[in-house]
This record gives structure tokens, sequence and C-alpha cells, in this order.
């Protein structure tokens, strides 16, 4: 009896979950979301920036949870959820799979939700052929390889062009991370007397990233760069050689202009840091997006917009202009 | 006749001291195929990294021996961490001095650590949850407490000498030059950085303390020989009237307070608080030690020192491999190989029995 | 004696029935909490999300159940299930690229997968019957074996260059309706215009019949089979079961081969709803696993536990995850509940033992 009850009871659910689509509200305000990649300050100067274009252009945000570990098992479940929820027009997403990602975002933009990938792309980032990742709007991120050269080049000349240096970086599945390290090596490859002594993954971990840099110092005192590729690396590696005391003697580079990054670089624990410019990420994708839901017929050029990244060094830490730039 | 008697007793003396021979093998190994492994200042890294550990696998072979688990630790680290850096940021930002930010963080941290034992050992005493679930179920509470606490960011701008107490060493050498302690030989010249060597840090030498205090406890007091019995025999150790719900609480209470302490130390060598990540394993790899060392997870066997090797193994294996320059992913490989090793080892050798030894 | 029996007759049905079935009564309670403080948590979409979400715990969970209600545990499922994605990923890769179609490659990874994916199951099964070594300690050393395998076959990086057919199978539906127009059976509408696809109706995830397809074979094993019946033997007692003849090594052997089954089962899912193979695929959802089958009324000592039970671990813990996100909760909170309910579960388990049905 209790059995057919129940049955019963999940017939007439199921049933009803049919007849209970929501219609869609019209709404006068428009309502973008953002589905960011992971909790980092990057990522919430991205929110930041979106939001400060949204209370400007008179644009409702809804943010998603900010999934605590790296990848789609992790954001995807996130996603699917507050697209189930609805309520909104837009959606900003920073894919952590490059082809996971895919099928669900394709649920997503045939429900009519236009979106913009920022600081990681779908696919290999080109939205202008014909493939299957090629609905989204844009692509709007940091050109990380170009940026990884240039941090590259900035530690070879640093060292005086020869020497070994060391990558220590987070994940060897994220694409922004592996454009850094591959333009950084491709740096090194131009100075022939520089020797990269290895690249290690410290999976975010800082406590993982200070010991591994230890290690390599203790395999070759004679080291005389690092590049952190984010955050947590550079934090790590620059507790590694601070507590090795080899201030002064390493040179560090590191990547993202986080408060406490800063706060190393003027005590003189790292040397430069490259800083990323999330919070025009994210206003840009804001702007474009109201500018498409106006107009359907905007076309962003090339479907992709690099918003450039500066360099902070001890030089000019303190500088007034340079303070936009902080990640705060 | 003679030759028959020795060789079985080589063969349960191999298998007795297994663990120790082992990591004096390992060490022989890396310093002939590692560049500078054998090194004081290498030995000091792998030491200096492996107090955390030896904290947590202290504090789990206590739980170990009664025949018990608590897989909170790891997270209770995190906790304790965190809550003590936040206390001693917010009083720096308050404008008190380092040391009373320092001290009075410590000491919240350390008093809000104790909570989770309390409630595990409530949990596994009072209500016989089973060890795994009460432990696991806090593994999950201390974990959410820290998130929220931190908001998933590292705890940032604590007092500066905190990382330099953390980092410092017991005396200096400079060779031929100079030889202190506690602080660094003045006028130092940029070349110097390289050849100076710490010797002992700091926090290895309070983990040294602790430890020394708690091989007392297991071994030499009656709160120890307790531990045994429990672990021996519940029924038994009820019936000679020790009393045993209040013991076990007492026991995954001391459990938590190592893991502060290990929560307190992480904060002093990384200058910042942070939440345990899943990856880290860290208990995991502390029970790894601990069994690897000898104990038991039926309970009754187990000793602190064994535990120590255990933890060493598995920290010089870290250290040399990363060393050796061989991929990070074959330490998992390893750790997991000789766990079953040290296992299997103890099966066949039955003669290993070292209850209260 | 009589006087507890009597007693036991007393407790009326409904109050029997409640106590038994506490955790389907939990998860009922809670999908109404939150359709009720929620925005949109009743809809046909999210509600099929939450049994897309609960396929990880509940494919470990099968096979915990299983060794759980034996007395063991398995530490390794889940980077068995990295192991079993990385595998199946590679090898879509690779007969992809020797030329076999989608229709072939997918299904003969997926063959080499499982076969190569119960290999951890024998190890596991062979130290723990054989070897006499506690399933903890044998399944957490194959954890870091699994694990170390895992990353030097994947090389630390994602596999990318699945065919795309896989993705297909991993993100579509049995059933596209759009209403008033078109019907369409496992394969998207072509042709649909924009306007079409935004009123679609999506039915059942294919993944979860996949899921559920296995789910019910192997209930049925525990349940009504003598397979199923010795398990629970083994569990009650080792010793009255070895005395009845059960050849106890070699059942174990096989049950721990059943978990790496499942492990490398969810592998599979994953690669295919993700396009990619990782191997801290399933690290994640190791522990869930364990919780999963614990709501569900096991207990670690062994001896009882079933599917049911398990399936509704699994709901009860994607249905918390899901409903947390509707509410903007942030999502550390779903650590604390978790612990709570594991805790709540396993007390009710203490204090109420003849609630809780024992082999059903």
């Amino acid at each position: 009896m209790k059995r057919v009850l129940g049955l019963v009871l999940i017939l007439v659910l199921v049933g009803a979950s049919f007849g209970f689509a929501t219609p869609s509200q019209e709404k006068k305000q428009l309502t973008f979301a953002y589905m960011s990649g992971i909790l980092d300050p990057f990522m919430i100067m991205i929110e930041k920036g979106a939001r400060a274009k949204a209370t400007e252009l008179g644009v409702n945000m809804i943010v998603a949870e900010y999934p605590k570990a790296w990848g789609p098992e992790h954001q995807v479940p996130i996603l699917e959820a507050m697209v189930a929820k609805g309520g909104f027009d837009f959606l900003m997403v920073v894919p952590t799979s490059t082809q996971g990602l895919i099928a669900p975002l394709k649920k997503i933009s045939d429900k009519g939700i236009p979106m913009i990938t920022c600081d990681t792309y779908l696919g290999d980032g080109d939205y202008n052929k014909s493939s299957n990742y090629s609905f989204p709007l844009a692509y709007i991120g940091t050109d990380n390889e170009g940026g990884g050269y240039e941090v590259g080049k900035k530690l070879a000349e640093m060292i005086g062009g020869s020497g070994k240096v060391y990558i220590n970086s987070t994940n060897p599945d994220v694409s922004s991370v592996n454009g850094r390290r591959d333009g950084a090596l491709r740096a090194f490859k131009e100075y022939p007397n520089i020797e990269v002594v290895g690249v290690d993954y410290n999976l975010d971990n800082q406590d993982k990233a200070q010991a591994q840099t230890a290690a390599v110092l203790q395999a070759n005192p004679d080291l005389k760069g690092v590049f952190g590729t984010n955050l947590f690396s550079a934090q790590g590696a620059y507790r590694a050689v601070v507590n090795a005391g080899l201030t002064g003697a390493v040179k560090i580079a590191s990547w993202d202009a986080g408060l406490d990054q800063i706060a190393a670089l003027k005590a003189g624990q790292i040397d430069f840091t490259l800083a990323q410019k999330p919070f025009e990420i994210g206003q840009l994708a804001v702007e474009w997006g109201v500018k498409y839901l106006k107009d359907k017929s905007t076309k962003i050029p090339n479907k992709m917009l690099r918003p450039g990244y500066v360099i902070f060094t001890k030089d000019n830490v303190d500088d007034p202009d340079m303070q936009q730039w902080i990640y705060k | 006749m003679h030759s028959q008697a020795v060789g079985p007793k080589i063969l349960a003396f191999v298998g007795e001291k297994w663990a120790s021979i082992f990591l004096l093998i390992l060490v022989v190994v890396f310093s002939m195929v590692g560049k500078n492994f054998f090194a004081v200042k290498n030995f000091s890294n792998i030491l200096y990294f492996a107090t955390t550990y030896a904290l947590l696998a202290v504090g789990e072979t206590f739980v170990i021996v009664t025949g018990g688990i608590d897989l909170s630790v790891g997270f209770v680290m995190g906790f304790v961490g965190v809550t003590a850096s936040i206390v001693m940021r917010d009083m720096l930002a308050a404008g008190n001095s380092q040391t009373v930010c320092m001290i009075v963080g410590t000491l919240v941290g350390l008093a809000a650590g104790v909570l989770p034992g309390l409630i595990n050992g409530y949990l596994v005493a009072r209500l016989r949850v089973p060890p795994f679930i009460a432990t696991l179920g806090m593994y999950g509470v201390a974990n959410g407490l820290a998130l929220n606490l931190s908001q998933g960011f590292p705890i940032y701008f604590l007092p500066p000498r905190v990382q330099e107490i953390g980092n410092s060493f017991v005396a200096y050498l400079l060779p031929g030059r100079a030889f202190t302690f506690f602080e660094r030989p003045p006028n130092l010249q940029p070349g110097d950085l390289r050849n100076l060597i710490g010797i002992i840090p700091g926090t290895v030498l309070v983990v040294a303390v602790i430890l020394l205090l708690s091989m007392f406890l297991l071994k030499r007091t009656r709160f120890g020989q307790h531990t045994y019995a429990i672990g021996g025999s519940k029924d038994a150790a009820i019936r000679s009237g020790i009393n045993v719900p209040r013991h076990l609480m007492w026991i995954y209470v001391l459990s938590s307070v190592f893991a502060s302490f290990a929560g307190i130390i992480y904060v002093f060598r990384i200058g910042l608080g942070n939440f345990t990540t899943f990856s880290s394993s860290y208990e995991l790899f502390a029970i790894a030690g601990v069994v690897i060392g000898g104990a038991s997870l039926m309970g009754g066997r187990g000793t602190l020192g064994g535990a120590i090797i255990g933890v060493l193994i598995l920290n010089t294996l870290e250290n040399g491999l990363n060393i050796v320059g061989i991929p990070a992913f074959y330490r998992y490989i390893a750790t997991g190989l000789i766990l079953i090793a040290a296992v299997v080892i103890d099966q066949f050798t039955p003669e290993r029995r070292s209850a209260g030894a | 004696m009589p006087e507890t029996v009597l007693a036991a007759r007393r407790r009326s049905g409904t109050a029997l029935w409640m106590g038994r079935n506490w955790a389907l009564l939990f998860l009922v309670l809670e999908v109404a909490a939150f359709i009720l403080l929620g925005t949109n948590f009743y809809s046909l979409e999210n509600l099929q999300n939450i049994f897309v979400a609960c396929l990880p715990m509940l494919m470990l969970g099968m096979g915990q159940t299983f060794v759980i209600i034996t007395g063991g545990i398995d530490l390794s499922v889940g980077f068995v299930m990295g192991f079993g994605a990385v595998i199946c990923a590679k090898f879509m890769v690779i007969l992809q690229a020797a030329g076999l179609p989608p229709s072939a490659s997918i299904p003969l990874a997926a063959l080499i997968c499982i076969a190569i994916g119960v290999i951890p199951g024998l190890v596991n099964g062979t130290l723990v019957a054989r070897l006499k070594v506690p399933p903890f300690l044998a399944t957490f050393g194959m954890y870091g074996i699994a694990y170390g395998v895992s990353e030097l076959v994947s090389e630390n990086t994602p596999i990318s260059g699945l065919p795309a057919e896989a993705g297909l199978i991993g993100n579509e539906y049995i059933f596209y309706v759009i209403p008033r127009k078109l019907f369409s059976f496992l394969v998207r509408p072509e042709n649909a215009s924009p306007a079409d696809l935004r009123v679609m109706l999506s039915i059942i995830p294919t993944i979860v019949v996949i899921a559920f397809i296995f789910v019910i074979v192997f209930a049925f094993i525990l349940r009504r089979t003598r397979f199923g019946q010795h398990n629970y033997a083994i569990g009650g007692n080792v010793d009255a079961a070895v005395r009845s003849g059960i050849n106890v090594p070699r059942h174990l052997t096989w049950v721990y081969i059943i978990s790496a089954f499942f492990a490398s089962l969810s592998g599979i899912l994953y690669a295919l709803k993700y396009v990619t193979g990782r191997a801290d695929a399933g690290s994640a959802r190791m522990l869930d696993s364990v919780v999963a089958v614990v709501i569900g009324g096991a207990s670690l000592y062994g001896g009882t536990g079933n599917v049911k039970g398990t399936i509704i671990g699994a709901l009860i813990i994607a249905t918390l995850e899901t409903g947390m996100v509707n509410l903007g909760v942030p999502s550390h909170n779903r650590y604390i509940a978790i612990g709570l309910i594991l805790v709540i579960a396993v007390l009710i388990d203490q204090f109420f033992p003849e609630l809780v049905g024992k082999g059903e």
C-alpha cells in the first residue's frame, strides 16, 4: 500500500513538473550573471569591474558561487544550478575547461542567453571560424603567452642573460597558466646561456610551491631566477627564497598583483610582477554585453578583446597612476 | 645448529626494525644519486617541512593505539591556523605590539582547537559513534568553519616577526667566519647568503621538545599504559577499572591539540593563515606514517618513535624525489607501495610485538 | 523477552516505517524546503540536474555499499575513478587517431577502461582477502598508486582530443520535445529555429539512464542472488560465513573488483560528460561515497546497507549542493551540513537499531 502511494506521488510530481514551466518575466532591467573560475583576487576583481560598469549602465548583476577548486566538475554543477534558477539575460563565464564546458554552455546559448568568456576560452579561443564552440560573442582575456614572454625576457635581462632559472606553476591543465609558462620558456630559449632547471606544478598549494622551490634551491644553489606563474606559486616560491636567506641573490618574477604581492614587492622579496587588468575585463564584458542586448547586430572585432597588462617593479610600485592596477 | 638459530633471529630483527633500515637506505641512495641531498641545509629542510606531519602523527598515534582513528586532524590544523592568524592580524591592526599579538593569537588558536577534540571524544566515547564517522563529520565541520572564517582566502598581514620566528634557526654558521646563536651573523655580504648554514630550525626544536614530552606521556605514565590497555582489549580495560569513556575523551582532545600545534607552526612557517585544501591529505599521510612506523589499526600497538620514522620516510622520499628531479606523482605511487609493504611485512613477522615498548 | 516483542508490536507501524526510512523522509523534506525557500527550484531542468549531479557519488557509493557491507572500506575509489577517466579518455583519443569511427572507438575505449580499471580492485581484494591487510590500509595504498599512475599516463595534463560524439552521449537527453511541434528521440532536433530551441524540453539525461541500468542490475545482485546473501553473511559474522562453506577470500576479492568496476564506470561517465580525462576527477567525491552509504543506513561494522539507501544518500548530498547554489548559500556550509547529517545518521543507527532493517 505504501509503495503504491509512493509511486503515485512520484508520478504526480513528475507530471506536475511538465506544467511548471516558469514563464520568463518581462523585466525592464537587464540582468547579467557572472560565473567565475575559482576563488582568488583576480576573479574577484573581474566581478568588481563588472559591477562597476553594471551600476553605471543600470544593469542588475547576479554572481554565482566561486568554485573552491579549478575544474569542470566543480564549475558545471554550480553553473547548471544557476541556469535552472534562471533570471538573467547575459552570461560572463570563465570556463575551467576548454572542452568540458562546451556542451553545458551550448545548452545555455540555445536558451537564448548570449555569453562572453573571460580570462579563459573554449576550444582554441578562436570563435570566428565555424566549430562547435563558436557560439560565444567573444573572448576577453590577457594575452598570457605574450605576457609570459615579456616576463621571461625581463627576468633573463635581470640576471644578466645567463644562469639557471626555474618555473613554478599551478595546474598543468589550465590554459591561462600554461600560456604564461610557454611564453616564458620561449623567451628563455633566446638566451643560450640560460638553463631552465625545471618546471613544477604545485596544484594551487603554496606550501607545496615553497617545498618544491626549496628543493630546487637545494639542488641548484646557483639558481638565479624563479618565475611563479600565479599568486600562490609566487608566494610559495618567494617564501622559499626568503627562508633560504637568498633574497636579493635570486630574482623572482611573479604574475598578478594582489595586495600580498605588492607588499612583497615593496619589501624587496619579489623583483617584479605582471598585473593583468581584471577590472577592465569585467567592465568590457558588461559594456559589450549591454551593447549586444540592445542591438543584436553588434559585432565584437575578431570576437576577441585583449585589455593588456602592466608590469610592477620596485621603481614604479609607488607611482600614483600605477595604484589602479593593484587587485583590491 | 648455531646458524639455524641466527638466521631467523636476523630476520626477526630486520622485520622489527625494517622502517628504520628503510629510512637509512633511502638517505644513502638519495645522497649518492641526488646533488646536494646530503647537506645540513637539506636535512634541515626535510625536518622543517616534516614538523607539521610529525605533530599530526603524534596525535594520531595516541588515537590509533586505542584502536580508533582521527580523520579530522588536517582540517583542524587549517581551522586553528585561520583562527590564530585572524586574531593576530586584527590585533596588529588595532595597534598592539607584535609580541602580544603573537601570544594571544597562539593561545586563542590552541583554545579553539580543543573544541573539535571535545566533540570527537564525546561522539566516540559517550555516544559510541565509530571513530571513522565521528571524525569524518568533524572534518566537514572544521573545514566549513575554516572556510567561513577565511572566506576562502589566505589571511595576510600578520605581524612580520611571525615569519621571522618561524624560519629562524637555533644557530648560524658562516663557514670560516662566524657562528652565532639565534640570530644571523652581522655584516653579511651578498655572496655570503648562499654559504650561510642554519643549524636546527627553531620550529624543529619546539617540535622535538613536544615530541619528547609526548613520548614520556605514552611510555612512562599511567595514562600511556591505559592507552595501550584500551587498545588491546576494551573490555579488559574496563574490568581493570579504567574509566574508558573519560580516557577516550582525553585522547581525542589530545589529538586535536596536537593538530592545533601543527596549525600554529604552519602559520609561523608560512607567515599566513590558510584553510586546508582538499588535495593536501595531511591526515592520510600522518596515518600512513604512524602505520609504517609499526602501529596497527586494531589498536594496542605502536610507538611514537616509529611514527616519527614513518613520517621521516615519507618526507625524505618527497624531498629526495624532488632533488633527483623525479616528477611529483611518483611520490604517491611510492607512498602507496611502501605503505602496503609495511603492512605485509607486519603480517609475516609476528614476533614484532611491541605493546608499550 | 516476551515484553520486548510486545513492546515492538505496540510501536505503531507508521513510526516503524518512519524510523526505517528516515533518510527518505529527510530527502523529501529537504526538497520541499528548497522549493519553498528557493527560486525555480521545482523545475524539470533543476530536478534532472540533481540526478546528474548525484551520479559520481552514486556510482562510487554502489561499489562502496558492497564493500562496507562486508565490514571493509575502499578508500581508493576516488582515484580509481580518475584513473578510469584518464584511461578511457586516452583510449578514445588513440582509437580515434587510429581511424576508428566514434561508434566503435567510444564503446571500445569504455571496455578497455573497465578491463584495466578492475585491476586496482583485484589488487585490493587480494591484499585484503589473502594477505589479510586491513582494508583501510590496503585501499589507501592503492589510492596513492592509482593517483600516481593516472598522473603518469595523463602526463599531468587533462586529456584532450576526444571524439565530439563522446560529449554528445554525456550531455544529451533521451527525449526532446518542442511543445506542439516536434518530438525527437535520442538526438537533438536538427534545424530547429532559435525560438524553438528556447522552449525545447529535454527529458531524461542519457547519462543517468546508463548509470541506472548498472545500479538496477547490481541492486538485484545484492538483494536476490546468492552472491548478495553471502555478502551480508560475511559482514554479519565472518567465522559463521566460513563455517557455512562460503569461500570468503574469493568472495571478498570479487567485492573489491566490483568497487573498482563502479569507480572506473564513474570515470567513463566523467569522460563522457566533460569530454576530457583528469587524474583528480574523483578526488572530491571519495568521502562523499562513504557518506552516502552510511546515510543510507549502512554501518561501518558491516552487515547492513542496501542500494536504495545509497541512492537516497547520494540524492541528499546532490540536492543539498544544488539547493545551496540556488539559495546563494556559500558552499563551505555544505561541509558543515553533511558532517552533521552523517553524525545524525549514525546516531539513529545506534539508538534505534531495531528500526534499521538488516539486509533488506
